[in-house]
């Protein structure tokens, strides 16, 4: 069974119709690429999946997202429990102006920890709680070794790559299984974004990972899958080596070869 | 060219040099231990130019006090209501204009409500609590614009992050939101007391009164420093009036600055704590 499965899939923002009839199905544990012109829908598609779309005003959402089995449009279900779930790292790197332990601790805070007698609920974390859980998403975004010794100190003294890194670790502190990367790299210079790509490829052990990147070199690397959206569309979709060697749609490859976009 | 810049510039600071530096020369020497403990006593004719400023300082201070405790709860929850929950619909864009429009209303226009609606329409006779309720009303929109500012200025990429890692819109304010702006949002308070501690008109036709002395609840009349200065004005003993009227708006003034000193500290603690 696929991990998410997305059946016919339009938004509108307002009378923009940002996305017109998107099915896909993305596989558990691999890196999904989303790739495509400016505007095409690559951001609208990836908020759909954690329903960071219901922020924005105006903005409808029809179709089915379904992860693991469950419509997360359904009515009766809460978004906020939807995005304890699912992990989401944005374009420029936007850690909370406090200190980097705060940064990680702070989602296992809100959400509290399983209590030990009964496993459906939750208590406040306890600060050993909190230690092992910003250790443990900081090592799994290989940042500990560079702060392990400055944890208190502001999220923005570090630099732009370890700053992005540090929302890598925030993302996975709430132990999710999915993780949604809108454009992580756009903002980084080329020695930050290969750090990032390479702990990309770590995380698809784990995780299934989904990317939206303007950057066609980064999905060659790191994906597994790709999906090429033109103009809300999505215009074909399949393992990264035959969508970039063999794509079998006219668009795709103008794209591809750099004669559009 | 450069000349002119800087004979305005001149205008400006002596301006303001002149009208502290007059007062402090004026009112200092009026200074002393019974002009802060004693109430204002009345001399042969009646004029209450003796004594001191006790009863109106203690006024004044009240005033301030419950201004606090009325305006801010609901200046910074209703501004927050109308941009985090409201966003920019129309009508939210339309009660702003308002609120900004109600910034500029005249003090005495907000006395006459007062006077019409709390005094008499609601019953709460001349008081305390009426002329505390008027001073918020009129600084509520002061509060609600520096609120909206502040919250606006907290950039959505940081509230994107709270909602994305589950966060409910309420934690997102309680915890972020709230927080980032707390500096601006502390500002406008202090500088909203500012503005309520030395107003006239709106407490002339509220509740002050001559000689209430220390009000004992929320319905007597009290007395209060700008009005006190004002009455000193209006005695024909003129050389003892205007010199406790000088020590008055001495103490008024130092005061008003202490609260700004006070809200420009704040400011930069904020600033160096939360920055981004």
């Amino acid at each position: 069974m696929p991990k998410i499965e997305i059946k016919d899939l339009n938004v509108h923002f307002d009378d923009n119709h940002a996305l017109k009839g998107v099915n896909i199905e993305i596989e558990e544990r691999m890196i999904t690429a989303i790739i495509g012109p400016s505007g095409c829908g690559k951001s609208t598609f990836i908020r759909c999946i954690n329903r960071m779309n219901d922020l924005v005003p105006k903005c409808r959402v029809e179709g089915k997202v379904i992860v693991d089995g469950q419509d997360i449009y359904d009515k009766a279900v809460d978004p906020t429990e939807i995005r304890k779930h699912i992990g989401m790292v944005f374009q420029k790197p936007n850690p909370f102006p406090k200190s980097i332990f705060e940064n990680i601790a702070y989602a296992p805070k809100i959400h509290g920890c399983k209590d030990e007698k009964d496993q459906n609920k939750t208590r406040k974390c306890t600060k050993k709680e909190l230690q092992d859980t910003v250790e443990w998403s900081l090592k799994r975004a290989a940042l500990w070794e560079e702060v392990k010794d400055r944890l208190g100190k502001s999220a923005y003294d570090l630099s732009g790559g370890q700053q992005q890194r540090l929302c890598i670790a925030r993302a996975l502190s709430i132990k999710p299984e999915i993780v949604l990367f809108d454009e992580p790299c756009s903002a980084l210079d080329p020695i930050a974004t290969a750090k990032i790509e390479d702990l990309l490829i770590d995380l698809k052990k784990d995780y299934t990972v989904i990317i939206v990147t303007h950057n066609m070199q980064q999905a060659a690397r790191v994906a597994d899958k790709t999906a090429y959206f033109y103009l809300g569309s999505l215009i074909e979709f399949g393992d990264t080596k035959q969508i970039f060697e063999k794509p079998r749609e006219k668009l795709t490859e103008q794209y591809i070869t750099g004669r559009m976009g | 060219m450069f000349g002119l810049f800087r004979t305005c510039a001149l205008i400006v600071v002596l301006a303001l040099v002149v009208i502290i530096g007059y007062v402090f020369i004026n009112g200092i020497g009026k200074w002393s231990v019974n002009f802060f403990t004693q109430d204002p006593r009345p001399d042969l004719h009646g004029a209450l130019v003796l004594g001191g400023i006790f009863s109106p300082l203690i006024g004044t201070l009240m005033l301030m006090l419950l201004v606090l405790v009325i305006a801010i709860p609901v200046g910074v929850l209703g501004a927050l209501f109308l941009v985090e929950y409201w966003g920019s619909s129309r009508t939210s864009r339309a009660w702003w204009i308002v609120v900004n429009n109600l910034a500029g209303v005249p003090s005495i226009v907000w006395g006459l409500l007062g006077v019409a609606l709390l005094v008499y329409y609601l019953q709460f006779g001349l008081s305390l609590i009426a002329a505390a309720i008027t001073l918020s009303l009129l600084v509520l929109p002061l509060i609600m614009v520096a609120t909206k500012e502040a919250v606006e200025a907290v950039p959505s990429s940081l509230r994107e992050a709270s909602i994305s890692l589950g966060a409910t819109k309420w934690q997102t304010i309680r915890h972020h939101v709230l927080p980032y702006s707390a500096s601006g949002i502390l500002t406008g308070i202090i500088l909203s007391l500012a503005r309520a501690g030395g107003e006239t008109a709106p407490i002339l036709v509220t509740g002050v009164a001559v000689n209430a002395g220390i009000p004992g609840s929320l319905s007597d009349q009290f007395q209060a420093l700008p009005y006190y200065i004002y009455l000193m004005t209006q005695t024909t003993n003129r050389t003892q009036a205007y010199g406790m009227a000088y020590g008055a708006a001495l103490v008024l003034i130092l005061l008003i600055i202490g609260l700004s000193l006070t809200a420009i500290i704040l400011r930069a603690r904020y600033r160096e704590k939360y920055r981004w």
